[in-house]
């Protein structure tokens, strides 16, 4: 028989599939649910969270990504499950096997190299100056890459 | 009201610059006194920063570490903001070898984490001094129908963030009716506005998924749309304008960051508060303010 995967030999994850009783309460009861049901696939027979909760190999499932930390689905499990905790624990491994979306790794070189989660773009300078606003600085980014460094954030990231 | 180490958040300084404008106008005229930080960076954004949680807590607890230096409280205008550094602050107050890991990452930059301050996000300050608000209106937004979207960070968890019922937020419902809009109730009320998904995820079920909340905020009886996010506040103004285009749907619902409607009902003209920097506009709402004034 093939060992299990890594990851699921954490507690948190081990903790998370196996109480999950795949109710479906946290994706398909109205008004309270997982919004990435949106998502083309996804119905209340095989839901996001199951999606997330039965791959194989829950770092490499694309679908991870889509989780956006709202914690509705914790809210709404009647089984104090926390398929959020699930989806960071996955996530965490795969940006360590480099299994990032390059959008993320974008978003992440964004802020340790201005500060800043968006582009500063011109008309950005242009209107905070319209508005009476001071314009915008990267100097505190620097204390970001030296945070990045101490922290491994930015080791380069891939499969050893 | 009091004076606080200001944290605009990077969505509204990048992106939505007259919010930030309009902000320092109208709470500074509530009395809260807002105190620049220069060297404040993104809080850090919670959704991508997940992948490596010692890296999120260094960050923010860096951002912490500089109110604390002045010895004041953050004022954030953003959900996401409120959420990470109310986290990452509650979390090291209550776990030492945790604080003494972050410190240690901190100390590269000869920073430390101590603890001494409180996270508050503006409608935290507002619903707690509700009758000094309530003396600022001097024009009340009469006839206005609003669906409040409180947005999800500020809800979630409630252990932590302890803003409002989670799954029956009624707080904003009661900033709105302070300034004489009636708060319209709709079934939809704890979804989603769909943003980070359509960051995340796809656009079309980013759209699909603010057709479904708009025709509920519809149902309801909504003339206009109360948040108190930026990132919520453009899903609902240019995320709507381009879902209407690609679904070939007119929902007409315009989107108010609350301090813009306060700052309406304090008599500023729309023109004022930016209204038109707003892609979704409607003539009926606008009328009705108009004779509101
Ligand atoms: S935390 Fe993630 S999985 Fe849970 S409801 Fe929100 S988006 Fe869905
Ligand atoms: S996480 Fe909870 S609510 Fe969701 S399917 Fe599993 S048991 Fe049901």
């Amino acid at each position: 028989m093939r060992s299990p995967h890594p990851l699921r030999a954490r507690p948190i994850v081990i903790g998370v599939a196996e109480a999950c009783l795949r109710c479906v309460v946290c994706c398909a009861v109205e008004t309270h649910f997982c919004h990435v049901q949106f998502e083309e696939g996804f119905d209340e027979r095989y839901t996001y969270v199951y999606h997330c909760l039965s791959a194989p190999d829950p770092a490499s499932n694309p679908g991870i990504w889509l989780c956006t930390a709202c914690h509705k689905c914790e809210e709404a499990c009647p089984y104090e499950t926390s398929p959020l905790r699930f989806i960071e624990a996955a996530k965490a491994e795969a940006y360590k096997r480099g299994l990032a979306p390059r959008l993320l790794t974008g978003i992440i070189a964004q802020i340790t190299s201005t500060g800043y989660l968006f582009p500063i773009t011109p008309s950005t300078m242009r209107r905070r100056a319209e508005l009476g606003l001071k314009p915008l600085t990267t100097e505190a980014a620097e204390e970001l890459r030296q945070i990045a460094l101490k922290t491994g954030l930015a080791e380069p990231r891939g499969e050893p | 009201m009091r004076r606080y180490a200001f944290f605009p958040g990077c969505f509204i300084r990048v992106r939505l610059p007259h919010l930030e404008a309009l902000s320092r106008r109208i709470l500074g005229e509530l009395g809260v006194k807002l105190v620049d930080v220069e060297n404040f960076t993104c809080c850090p954004e919670a959704v991508s920063l997940s992948v490596d949680k010692m890296s999120w807590r260094v960050m923010a607890a860096r951002n912490l570490s500089l109110a604390e230096e002045l010895g004041l409280d953050i004022l954030t205008l953003c959900n996401g903001c409120l959420y990470t550094l109310r986290t990452v602050n509650q979390e090291l107050k209550g776990d030492e070898e945790l604080r003494g890991r972050v410190n240690d990452a901190l100390s590269i930059i000869d920073r430390e984490f101590r603890g001494l301050i409180e996270v508050r996000h503006f409608a935290e300050i507002l619903i707690e001094n509700l009758e000094k608000l309530k003396a600022h209106v001097e024009r009340p937004l009469e006839g206005l129908r609003i669906a409040c979207h409180t947005g999800c960070h500020i809800l979630s968890p409630p252990e932590i963030m302890g803003f409002d019922d989670p799954y029956d937020p009624v707080i904003l419902d009661e900033l709105v009716e302070a300034l004489g809009a009636e708060a319209v109730d709709y079934d939809l009320k704890t979804l989603c506005c769909g943003w980070t998904l359509s960051t995340y995820g796809s656009r079309e079920a980013s759209e699909r998924l603010l057709a479904s909340k708009l025709n509920s905020m519809r149902r309801g009886g909504a003339t206009a749309i109360a948040v108190i996010c930026p990132q919520c506040f453009h899903q609902f103004d240019v995320g709507q304008a381009s879902a209407a285009r690609r679904l070939g749907v007119e929902y007409r619902l315009p989107v108010f960051y609350y301090l813009e409607l306060l700052a309406l009902a304090m008599g500023f003209s729309l023109d004022e508060v930016g209204y038109r920097y707003h892609r979704v506009r409607n003539r009926e709402v606008e009328r009705a303010l108009e004779v509101a004034g």
